[in-house]
């Protein structure tokens, strides 16, 4: 008999309760238990208040999935801010990738590598800074982190400057003008990846 | 008839080359036969208010940054030095040298990390001391990572690693003075010759006195939520007394007066300045109005109080948008005096400190313009001076 059964039994046993209330719900309790069964009707009528609430949502779920306009009209509306709410979903080279919310550089999906990969000759930084972009298509806000790749001169392909929640430098937290490459040997920067590590809806 | 033409013709060719050949002649019997030459170099004269440093980080491949030397009355590139990997320079106030500080690895783009302060003489862009920083912030150039005391006698360079820091610079010794840690708080305005402050990350400052072999700090209370609405870095600053401007993405002004014991008066909207509306802040992000952008955003005039500000149209969060427009103000009514159209949006706004003072913008072209402040018209275009014009220092900053 472990510890917590010999402690429940002893309080069953004892029958001592310390208030009023508790005497009132024991006999409650005790008197349920031995005028039903498990097939009684008070379990169905459980079953139906757990169960049964879930059934008006089913339809208008699958409605909302089957049309995605009215849905992309509910994210807009939603949008956190002027870039979210033109940001696009489908080309990670475009300035106007909802990722991009916050970058200032070149795209390293543009540079030979991708959207949350570096070009091969480069190094992804460990260190890195923190946007809150807003997906269109989910309607959910992402923390991403803006991890520079390092190691080889600017990738130079034509670069983009979002600066949603981007403050300057005194928040280095929130800044997109450091050179994130601590800890990657030269702190030469490359390109820009935009890696998401969590959701901030 | 056909025969008289003929002849006509033939002696109209005569008299042409005739007057084609003699001065030719006349002018090769003149000529001295040219002499021999040496090489030389040229040397400029002493640094006058005009004669303003252009700063290019060249971010395409940055390490070629680059500090352009630039006659503003002639719209002359008078030379250049090396300022590599996001450099950045600043000038002795009096003109007797500039200081640049820039980065490089032993082997390009590996190797040993070598942090530099380099001293340049400003008549012959000669590098007089050449000296190994304990390190510097690699962050896009901004003119408050790398300052000067009023006097000239310290230059302070914001470092980050391993943690926030300003190394204080010995301009007579070339040598680090001091190191002062700053964890949380960034960037420097110098008041005076012994001093400066830094903005802290709660939307405080941080006031740092500098002693003989230690610093005493002094914290503000935030005045500033950075959040909301943070203070631009590039706001204009004065060493002399230590009287800065901290002007917020939506355009309120905190005017300061910094030293040990800072000062920070109530902010004005340079939107209302204008008899416009306030703009909102991050709570109404939508909000399209007329709204502070750019780099080097601001400028001051010290002797007549006159704020330069780069301003367009946008909603929040577009405060490194450039300027469509420069608004100057009066930093002592609040009023707009004027508002100066640009031909092509610029990134930012430097001035000139003397009594006839000089405008300058830029555009995404690299172009550079010069304009007299007296007419408001552009007297110098420099099309493309360089890549990426970041900020421009005048004698006296």
């Amino acid at each position: 008999m472990t510890q917590s059964e010999l402690i429940s039994g002893r309080a069953i046993q004892d029958g001592v309760s310390s208030s009023p209330l508790d005497r009132l719900t024991e006999r409650l309790t005790r008197r349920v238990a031995g005028h039903s069964s498990r097939r009684s009707v008070l379990g169905r009528l459980g079953a139906w208040a757990t169960f049964g609430a879930i059934v008006p949502l089913l339809p208008v779920e699958r409605a909302s999935a089957a049309t995605p306009t009215k849905k992309d009209d509910k994210a807009t509306a939603k949008a956190p801010s002027p870039f979210a709410a033109k940001a696009q979903t489908t080309d990670p080279t475009a300035c106007d990738y909802w990722r991009y919310c916050a970058i200032d550089g070149f795209l390293c999906a543009s540079c030979g590598g991708g959207v949350h990969s570096c070009p091969p000759g480069t190094r992804p930084s460990p260190t890195s800074w923190i946007g809150t972009c807003f997906n269109p298509r989910d309607g959910q806000s992402y923390l991403v982190a803006y991890r520079d790749c390092c190691g080889q001169d600017a990738c130079s392909q034509p670069p983009c400057l979002g600066t949603d929640g981007d403050q300057p430098s005194y928040r280095p937290q929130a800044n997109n003008d450091i050179i994130w490459c601590f800890g990657t040997g030269a702190l030469v920067y490359n390109c820009s990846t935009s890696v998401i590590v969590g959701n901030a809806s | 008839m056909r025969f008289l033409s003929r002849k006509l013709a033939g002696m109209t060719a005569l008299l042409l080359a005739g007057a084609a050949l003699t001065p030719c002649g006349k002018a090769l019997a003149d000529d001295p036969v040219l002499q021999t030459e040496e090489s030389d170099i040229i040397k400029l004269s002493p640094v006058t208010p005009h004669r303003i440093l252009v700063q290019d980080p060249v971010g395409h491949h940055a390490k070629d940054g680059r500090v352009y030397v630039v006659d503003a009355d002639q719209g002359k590139l008078l030379g250049m030095v090396q300022a590599a990997y996001n450099g950045n320079v600043v000038q002795d106030p009096k003109g007797r040298a500039f200081y640049v500080g820039e980065t490089v690895w032993s082997r390009g783009n590996r190797g040993d990390r070598a942090d530099l302060l380099a001293t340049y003489d400003p008549q012959t862009l000669e590098i007089t001391n050449d000296e190994v920083l304990p390190g510097r912030a690699l962050v896009t150039p901004k003119k408050n990572d790398l300052t000067i005391s009023h006097d000239g006698g310290r230059v302070y360079v914001y470092d980050m690693v391993p943690t926030n820091a300003v190394h204080v610079v010995d301009t007579a010794t070339h040598k680090v003075a001091i190191n002062v840690g700053l964890p949380g708080c960034a960037l420097t305005y110098p008041w005076g010759n012994a001093g400066f402050t830094s903005i802290c990350a709660d939307g405080s400052l941080a006031n740092v006195s500098i002693g003989a072999d230690k610093a005493d700090i002094t914290h503000t209370k935030p005045f500033f939520d950075p959040e909301k609405d943070a203070v631009f870095e590039h706001s204009p600053s004065h060493s002399e007394d230590g009287k800065t401007y901290f002007i917020s993405y939506s355009g309120l002004v905190y005017p300061a007066t910094l030293s040990a014991h800072t000062v920070i008066d109530k902010p004005w909207s340079i939107q209302e300045a204008a008899g416009m509306k306030a703009a909102t802040n991050a709570d109404s992000p939508f909000t399209v109005t007329w709204r502070p952008g750019g780099w080097q955003l601001a400028a001051l005039h010290y002797a007549s109080g006159h704020l330069y500000v780069a301003m367009h149209q946008g909603t929040f969060w577009t405060h490194k948008v450039a300027g469509s427009e420069i608004w100057e103000l009066d930093v002592a009514t609040h009023k707009l005096l004027r508002r100066i159209k640009l031909p092509k949006p610029s990134s930012m706004v430097g001035v000139t400190q003397d009594a006839n003072p000089l405008l300058f913008t830029d555009d995404e072209a690299g172009d550079f313009f010069i304009w007299d402040l007296k007419s408001g018209k552009i007297v110098h275009t420099m099309k493309h001076l360089g890549d990426d014009l970041y900020f421009t220092v005048a004698l006296g900053e």
